[in-house]
C-alpha cells in the first residue's frame, strides 16, 4: 500500500503462556524507538543488513528489564519494514508497561492482523498465501469485534455513550452558532458553552479513571459453568478455582457473576465463570434472565451444563453447552434418564472427578485456540481505548482553555470535534450529520 | 504560494477509467450543457475556459442566471463557497459584486476561519450581468430550445451507454462529446399552493418529463424532492415606518478577489428590513394546517429541515412566539419584496389572512403567494468525482438536479462537471478538489457518497478541515490549482500572487517588530491573543501603517498567525489520511460479496460504491474495522490484477 507512515506495536504472545513475553514492532520508527527505549546495546542501525538478536536492558521510564532485541532491517523482515521484537519477562505487567512506553513514543496499537496484512502489502507473501491472510485478518476482524464488545461490556460501553452524548450537546451548540445566525440560534452565552463543557469533562474524568482503576483484560479462555439455583454450582467454582474471585460484583459494572482462574493442568489456565442462575423455564420468561445468560454465553469458548445429579428432571440443555456436569456424585444420583451431552460426574466435596473435568475442558479448548486471545487482542483493544480517552482528554481540555481565555468560537469548536473523533472506536462514529440532526431538532433554523 | 501543495494529485477518478470519446466520437459540440441556472453558468464558462466548443441550452435565453429563490448570495459555508468559485475563474461573485445591493460579512464574533460573506444582489441586474457574460465569452453558444432527451449511441459498448448529444422539443437534434445537465427543479415538477397544483418548477415555466424518462431508461436512480418559497409583497404596501432596518456593512467587503476596492460598491446600497411572527399569525396558521399540502399528505418529497416552512416552524416549535421575517428588496428598481422567513403552501386566502396579521403588513399587496415544489432528482450516488454518471458515458450532471440547494452549491458543481466534462472531451486528466483543498471538495465528495433525504446545503460544519477552508485565502488556496488545468488565465493567478506578497511583506514587519511592552516577544506573537486585533495594530504602528495593507491582507495575515499552530495540525491529519484518500475501491470489486462485514456496513458500500478507501471511511455505518477489512480486499484485488495484468 502506498505511503504507510505508522510504526505499529502489539504484545506478540499469549498472556500468561510463558517466561517469555515478545512485543512486536514494525514501521519506519522502529529504529529511533528501540534506540529509545533500549540501554546497554544498539543494533548497528544504519548498517545496510544490520539484523541480530541484542541484549541490553528495556526502559519503560518506571525501571530496566533485562531484554533481548531481534533487530531486523527491512526490506530484510516479515513486513519488509524495520522490525523489532524484544523479548522480555513474560510477567503481564511488564508486558503492558513496555507497551505503554512505546504507544507513548508515537507507535500505534497494531489492528488485528496488521503485521500480516503490511507483510501482504509489501509483497512478502505471494498470491496462495494471500488467501490465507485474507482468512485471518476476516477471522482477527470477527475476534475484535467479540473482543471489543467483551470489554465494553465491563461498562466502558455506557460510560463512552454517556461521554459522546456530552461532547455532542457541546458540539451541538458550538456548531449551531459557527452555522447560522444568532438571529435563529438566540444568543448563545459563554456561560451556557462552560457549563456544558464543565459536563462533557466531569464524565470524562469518571471514564478514564474507572478505565485506570480496572486492571488489563484477561487474555484466558473464559469457560462459562450455566445451571438451575441450588445445583451446586457455586461450590463447584470454589472448589475448582480455590475461592478467589477476580472480578466481584461492583457497583456500576454489568457483571453480576464471578470469574476466577481455574488451573487445568499442563500449564494450561482458563477464567471460570460462576454464571447466571438458568432454568429451561426462565427462557423467555424472564427477559433480564435471558439476557444476562445471552450474554454471558457469547464471551465464552465454552459452557458447562451443571445439574444436580440427585434430582431427576433436567430439562433441555442450554444453548451452547458442550460438556454436562452432574455435582454431588457422592449422594446417591437418580440414573440419568437424557443423555444428550457427554457428561462427567463430579463431586466439589469429596474433590472426585475434578481431574477428569479439567482434562475433559482442556480438550475442547486446545483446537478452537481463539484468535481474539491469542493474539492478545483483549489487550491492544484495551490500549486503544486508553489512548482514544487520553486524546479526547487532550482535545477537551484544549477547548476549555480557548473558552475560558475568550478565543474565538471556532477554535473552540475545533478541539470539542477532535475530541469527539477520538471517541469513534469506542462509541462509535460521530458524521457531521449526527451533528445537524440536533441543531435542527433544537432551534427553529431557516429565515 | 504558501505550503499549501496537496498530496492529493494522484487521486483516482472513475470517469477517466472509461475511454475519452475517439475523434470520429466527437460531436459538433464538446460540451453541450442544459439549463441556464447558476450550475449551467458555470459549466459552460469553464469549458470554454478551457478551450472546449461549448454550448448552452436554455429556455429562454433572456433569463439566463434567474434568481429563483431571494436574490441573496453566500452565507454560512456558502459564502466560501463563491470565494472558491471565483478563485477558480467562476463568474459569480463578479456577477455578485456588480449587481449587490447589500453586503455584509456573517459571523465576525465567531471567528476569522467561519467568517462568511453574503449579499443581496438586484435581481433584475443579476440576471442580465450573467447573461451579458455568458454571451460575452468566446467559445460559448446560447441555443434557446427545451431539450426533451438524448440521443443515446446505439453501439453495444462493454463501458455501457454513451450520451452523444440531446434532443430538442422542435425536433433538432444537437450532437456533442459530452453533455452537462443541470435543469434544476425542472424534472416533473409540481406546484402547491393549498390544495391546488400545477405542473412546472418555477412560478411561469414549464417542466420537463421527456427528461426523467430518458434519465429513468438510462438507468440513473431518481429520487423525490421537496422546496418551498415565501410571498412577496409590494413594497408600497408595507408600513415600513414600524419595522426595523438591518443595514449592510459600511464599508461593504467585495466577494470577488478581482473587485477594485476604489469602484466598490457598485450598486446603491440598501436595507433590508425586521419584523416577527406573532401568536394571532399562529393560531391562524394552526387552524388551517389540514390544508396545507405537507401536512395533509398531498406532497411525498422530503422538505429541507434548514429552510423549514412557517407550518413547520409553527407546528414544531409551538413554544416559540415569533419568528423572524426579512423582508428583502429583490432589487433597485422594482417594487417586489421578498418575505425571507415563511415559506409556506397554505392555501392564497390563508396567507394573506395570517401575514396581514403581522406588524407592518397589516395591508400588504401580495404580488405572488408562496408555493411548494417538488421535483425529481439523480441519486448523487450514482456520479463520480467528477460529476459524471457512472454507468453512462458522455453525462455529467450538476447543481439542484443532484439533490443541492442554492446557487453557490449549484454553481460549484457546475464548474466541476463542466470543467470535467470539458477535460474529457478532450482527453486530459480530471480536475478533481479533496477534502482538505476547498468546501468545493467537501461538497463534491459528500455528495456521492449520500442518499439525501433533503435538498443538500453546505455547513461549516460538514468540512472536517474547516480551519484550512477561510474564505479569506481561497485565491491562495486554489488560483495555483486552477492556472495548472486552465481555468484561470495569468492576470487572475498573477493576482493572487501579488496578494500574497503583499501578506508576506506584513507577516515579516511583524515578526520583526517587537511586541508593546514585552521587548522579548515579536509582535506576532502578540497578535495571537485572543483579544488582540491586527486592523488596530496596523492603526497604532507606524511601521504597519506604512505598508498600507488592503483590508484583504489583513485579515489573511491576522488568520495565518492567529490559526498557526491548528493549521498545522490539520495538515499532518491530512497527510495521515492522505493514503486512504489515494486508494482507489476497483468499480468491479463485488463489495456485497465481502464476507466478515456486517450487514450495514455492507449494504452501504454496495449502495453508495465509494470511491477510494477514504470516502468508504465517510459512510455513516462503516465503522474502523469495516475499513481494515475493505482495505485488505482492495490491495489483493490490486495484486490479483497485477498478476494477470503483468504475466
Amino acid at each position: 500500500m502506498p505511503g504507510v507512515t505508522t510504526t505499529i506495536a502489539a504484545i506478540a504472545t499469549p498472556a500468561g503462556s510463558g517466561r517469555r513475553g515478545i512485543l512486536r514492532l514494525s514501521g519506519p520508527r522502529a529504529a529511533e524507538f528501540v534506540r529509545a527505549t533500549l540501554r546497554d546495546a544498539q543494533p548497528p542501525f544504519d548498517a545496510a543488513a544490520s539484523r541480530g538478536l541484542f541484549a541490553g536492558r528495556f526502559d519503560d521510564g518506571r525501571g530496566l528489564q533485562p531484554v533481548r532485541v531481534l533487530w531486523m532491517r527491512g526490506p530484510r523482515s516479515f513486513t519488509r519494514e524495520d522490525v523489532a521484537e524484544f523479548h522480555l519477562p513474560g510477567a503481564e505487567p511488564l508486558l503492558q508497561a513496555a507497551l505503554r512506553r512505546l504507544l507513548a513514543l508515537g507507535a500505534v496499537p497494531a489492528r488485528a492482523g496488521e503485521f500480516t496484512r503490511r507483510a501482504f502489502a509489501s509483497g512478502r507473501l505471494d498470491l496462495s498465501q494471500a488467501e490465507g491472510v485474507l482468512a485471518l485478518t476476516e477471522a482477527a476482524n470477527e475476534a475484535e469485534r467479540a473482543a471489543a464488545a467483551l470489554l465494553l461490556e465491563g461498562g466502558l460501553d455506557a460510560r463512552a455513550a454517556e461521554l459522546r452524548e456530552r461532547l455532542l450537546a457541546l458540539c451541538t451548540l458550538c456548531e449551531a452558532s459557527l452555522d447560522f445566525d444568532e438571529g435563529e440560534t438566540g444568543h448563545v452565552p459563554r456561560a451556557e458553552l462552560a457549563a456544558l463543557w464543565g459536563a462533557a469533562q466531569q464524565v470524562l474524568e469518571e471514564a478514564l479513571a474507572w478505565e485506570t482503576r480496572r486492571a488489563a483484560p484477561s487474555a484466558l479462555a473464559r469457560v462459562l459453568l450455566v445451571g438451575a439455583p441450588n445445583v451446586g454450582k457455586s461450590t463447584l467454582w470454589n472448589a475448582l478455582t480455590g475461592g478467589r474471585a477476580l472480578v466481584s460484583a461492583q457497583a456500576g459494572t454489568t457483571r453480576d457473576w464471578l470469574e476466577g482462574r481455574w488451573e487445568l493442568g499442563g500449564g494450561w489456565t482458563c477464567l471460570l465463570i460462576d454464571g447466571p442462575g438458568w432454568t429451561p423455564e426462565a427462557r423467555g420468561a424472564d427477559a433480564k434472565a435471558q439476557e444476562l445468560f445471552a450474554r454471558a454465553q457469547r464471551h465464552a469458548e465454552l459452557v458447562l451444563w451443571v445439574v444436580d445429579s440427585t434430582q431427576a428432571e433436567a430439562g433441555a440443555p442450554p444453548i451452547g453447552a458442550s460438556l454436562l456436569v452432574r455435582t454431588k456424585s457422592e449422594l446417591t444420583p437418580v440414573p440419568c434418564t437424557r443423555v444428550e451431552l457427554p457428561s462427567l460426574a463430579v463431586s466439589a466435596h469429596a474433590r472426585h472427578g475434578l481431574g477428569e473435568l479439567a482434562m475433559a475442558v482442556r480438550t475442547r479448548l486446545a483446537p478452537a485456540g481463539d484468535l481474539a486471545r491469542e493474539t492478545g487482542l483483549a489487550r491492544v483493544l484495551f490500549e486503544r481505548h486508553q489512548l482514544a480517552l487520553q486524546r479526547a482528554r487532550t482535545a477537551l481540555a484544549e477547548a476549555g482553555e480557548c473558552l475560558a481565555a475568550g478565543y474565538s468560537l471556532d477554535l473552540v469548536a475545533e478541539g470539542v470535534r477532535e475530541s469527539l473523533a477520538a471517541l469513534d472506536d469506542l462509541s462509535g462514529r460521530t458524521t457531521p450529520e449526527d451533528v445537524l440532526e440536533r441543531i435542527f431538532a433544537r432551534f427553529c433554523l431557516g429565515k | 504560494m504558501t505550503a499549501t501543495d496537496p498530496p492529493s494529485a494522484a487521486e483516482p477518478v472513475l470517469a477517466h477509467l472509461h475511454r475519452a470519446p475517439a475523434a470520429r466520437e466527437r460531436g459538433a459540440h464538446d460540451v453541450l450543457v442544459v439549463g441556464g441556472g447558476h450550475a449551467g453558468i458555470e459549466a459552460v464558462l469553464a469549458a470554454a475556459r478551457l478551450g472546449a466548443r461549448a454550448a448552452l441550452i436554455t429556455f429562454r435565453a433572456d433569463k439566463i442566471g434567474e434568481m429563483s429563490c431571494n436574490p441573496a448570495i453566500g452565507g454560512q459555508g456558502k459564502g466560501q463557497l463563491v470565494r472558491e468559485l471565483d478563485a477558480l475563474g467562476g463568474a459569480m461573485a463578479c456577477a455578485t459584486d456588480a449587481t449587490g445591493i447589500q453586503f455584509r460579512m456573517l459571523n465576525t464574533a465567531k471567528g476569522l476561519a467561519v467568517q462568511a460573506p453574503r449579499a443581496q444582489c438586484d435581481r433584475h441586474l443579476y440576471r442580465d450581468e450573467v447573461t451579458r457574460v455568458v454571451r460575452a465569452t468566446s467559445g460559448v453558444e446560447v441555443i434557446e430550445g427545451a431539450v426533451e432527451g438524448f440521443l443515446v449511441s446505439t453501439a453495444v459498448d462493454p463501458d455501457g451507454p454513451r450520451v452523444r448529444g440531446v434532443r430538442l422539443a422542435d425536433g433538432r437534434e444537437l450532437t456533442a462529446s459530452a453533455v452537462v445537465l443541470t435543469t434544476g427543479t425542472f424534472l416533473s415538477a409540481v406546484m402547491h399552493t393549498g390544495e391546488s397544483r400545477a405542473a412546472g418548477g418555477r412560478m411561469g415555466e414549464s417542466t420537463s418529463h421527456g427528461l426523467s424518462r430518458d434519465l429513468h431508461a438510462l438507468g440513473l436512480p431518481v429520487g423525490r424532492l421537496k422546496t418551498g418559497t415565501p410571498p412577496r409583497f409590494a413594497a408600497d404596501s408595507i408600513d415600513w415606518g414600524k419595522l426595523k432596518p438591518q443595514p449592510g456593512d459600511a464599508p461593504p467587503l467585495p466577494f470577488s478577489f478581482a473587485t477594485e476596492r476604489a469602484r466598490f460598491p457598485v450598486q446603491r446600497q440598501v436595507d433590508c428590513f425586521l419584523t416577527y411572527t406573532n401568536p394571532a399569525a399562529h393560531a391562524l396558521i394552526r387552524a388551517n394546517i389540514h390544508r396545507a399540502p405537507m401536512y395533509a399528505g398531498r406532497i411525498q418529497g422530503v422538505g429541507p429541515r434548514y429552510c423549514p416552512s412557517v407550518e413547520d416552524k409553527v407546528m414544531r416549535f409551538a413554544e416559540r412566539e415569533r419568528h423572524q421575517i426579512f423582508l428583502e428588496p429583490e432589487g433597485l428598481t422594482t417594487d417586489v419584496i421578498y418575505a425571507n422567513g415563511i415559506s409556506t403552501s397554505l392555501p392564497g386566502e390563508i396567507q394573506e389572512r395570517f401575514v396581514h396579521a403581522i406588524e407592518g403588513l397589516e395591508r400588504v399587496r401580495f404580488l405572488r403567494h408562496g408555493y411548494a415544489v417538488e421535483y425529481d432528482f439523480v441519486q448523487p450516488s450514482a456520479l463520480d468525482r467528477t460529476l459524471a454518471a457512472r454507468a453512462v458515458r458522455g453525462l455529467y450532471l450538476a447543481g439542484q438536479i443532484n439533490g443541492t440547494s442554492g446557487y453557490e452549491e449549484a454553481g460549484a458543481q457546475g464548474l466541476i462537471a463542466g470543467a470535467n466534462a470539458a477535460l474529457w472531451a478532450l482527453g486530459r486528466e480530471p480536475f478533481v478538489l479533496a477534502r482538505h483543498e476547498a468546501y468545493i471538495g467537501v461538497l463534491v465528495d459528500d455528495l456521492v457518497v449520500s442518499q439525501p433525504r433533503e435538498p443538500y446545503r453546505m455547513f461549516s460544519s460538514r468540512a472536517e478541515y474547516r480551519l484550512l477552508l477561510r474564505q479569506d485565502d481561497a485565491d491562495r488556496r486554489l488560483s495555483a490549482r486552477g492556472a495548472a488545468v486552465g481555468l484561470v488565465g495569468a492576470a487572475q493567478l498573477e493576482r493572487a500572487h501579488a496578494r500574497q506578497r503583499e501578506v508576506e511583506a506584513l507577516t515579516r514587519v511583524l515578526e520583526t517588530l517587537r511586541a508593546p511592552r514585552q521587548p522579548g516577544h515579536a509582535l506576532a506573537a502578540y497578535l495571537r491573543r485572543p483579544e488582540v486585533r491586527l486592523s488596530e495594530l496596523v492603526a497604532a504602528t507606524p511601521e504597519l501603517a506604512a505598508l498600507a495593507p488592503d483590508p484583504s491582507v489583513v485579515t489573511t495575515v491576522e488568520a495565518d498567525v492567529k490559526y498557526a499552530g491548528y493549521v498545522e495540525r490539520q495538515r499532518a491529519s491530512v497527510e495521515r489520511l492522505a493514503r486512504d484518500e489515494a486508494t482507489a475501491i476497483p468499480p468491479e470489486l463485488d463489495l456485497a460479496g465481502i464476507s466478515g462485514l456486517r450487514g450495514e456496513a455492507r449494504e452501504k458500500l454496495a449502495a453508495l460504491k465509494p470511491a477510494t478507501l477514504g470516502a468508504a471511511g465517510r459512510i455513516a455505518g462503516v465503522n474502523p474495522p469495516d475499513l481494515a477489512l475493505l482495505a485488505v480486499h482492495v490491495e489483493r484485488h490490486r495484486r490479483q490484477r497485477a498478476q494477470r495484468g503483468g504475466g
